[in-house]
């Protein structure tokens, strides 16, 4: 699993506040290698979906290029990356300008 | 309660061509990940920390892979798969088949690769051999969802 952030400096100990404050996006991106049927097992897996969300999620990464499959706080949707990593789908992290505070 | 488990008997002449395709593969990955990492603001030390702790992971899973082919996978050209492998192999095979795809297969059109509609004739070696490995992880793939899928995610 990630590592906490326990050594956060003081002068940039605001900024990092604000920034794990702020609501974030995990956006999982369509590669041409994974099969449909292991990225619904990892959608189910990862997020508990139930079958329907995991497809329909799939299909979206799949027809799109990309899904948001869960969006919340940073430091929990950094562990999401990370668990997707580890199952080598490819997910990155975006801002969720509408839910900003 | 008893534990599921299935075991697939290979064909031999078939699958042991392709086994030194896996294991040049799993050696290439090495210290790199199958999937790179594609967060783009993580700060150098988390990022760091986070490719270590995959690429290891990483390696666990695809020495899982390769420990199937043991000496009596040779003898009676069976593997098993159960509980307590299934996830490694799953993981694994995706990361030899992201693998293949970036060292011998570049050249192959991702929608060709999407459908697997691929003229195996008209493939030359060693990428003719490198595209038989790739489907055949992913029917290892497909066999271990098939069968496995409620113990994975139960576990």
């Amino acid at each position: 699993m990630p590592q906490n952030r326990t050594h956060t400096s003081p002068e940039t100990q605001s900024a990092t506040e604000l920034r794990l404050g702020d609501v974030w996006r995990v956006v999982v991106l369509n590669d041409p290698v994974n099969l449909m049927s292991y990225v619904v097992l990892v959608f189910k897996k990862v997020f508990a979906f139930d079958e329907s969300t995991a497809r329909k999620h799939m299909l979206e990464v799949h027809e799109l290029g990309r899904s948001v499959v869960w969006s919340g706080l940073r430091e929990k949707a950094e562990a999401y990356v990370f668990t997707l990593q580890q199952w080598h789908l490819t997910a990155v992290l975006e801002p969720d300008e509408a839910q900003a505070h | 309660m008893k534990r599921k488990r299935i075991e697939v008997k290979l064909a031999l002449p078939v699958v042991a061509p392709l086994l030194d395709v896996i294991k040049e593969m799993a050696d290439g990955l090495g210290q790199q990940l199958a999937a790179p990492l594609a967060v783009a603001d993580l700060d150098a030390e988390f990022h760091d920390a986070w490719v270590g702790e995959l690429v290891g992971a990483q390696s666990a899973d695809v020495q899982r892979l390769l420990a199937l082919f043991d000496d009596e996978f040779f003898r009676d050209g069976v593997v098993a798969f159960d509980e307590d492998n299934a996830e490694c192999i799953l993981r694994a095979c995706a990361a030899i088949r992201l693998r293949l795809r970036e060292h011998h297969l570049k050249s192959v059109a991702d929608e060709t690769l999407e459908t697997g509609e691929v003229d195996m004739m008209a493939l030359e070696e060693p990428k003719r051999r490198a595209f038989m490995c790739y489907l055949f992880l992913a029917t290892v793939q497909e066999l271990i969802i098939q069968h496995l899928d409620a113990s994975i995610l139960d576990s």
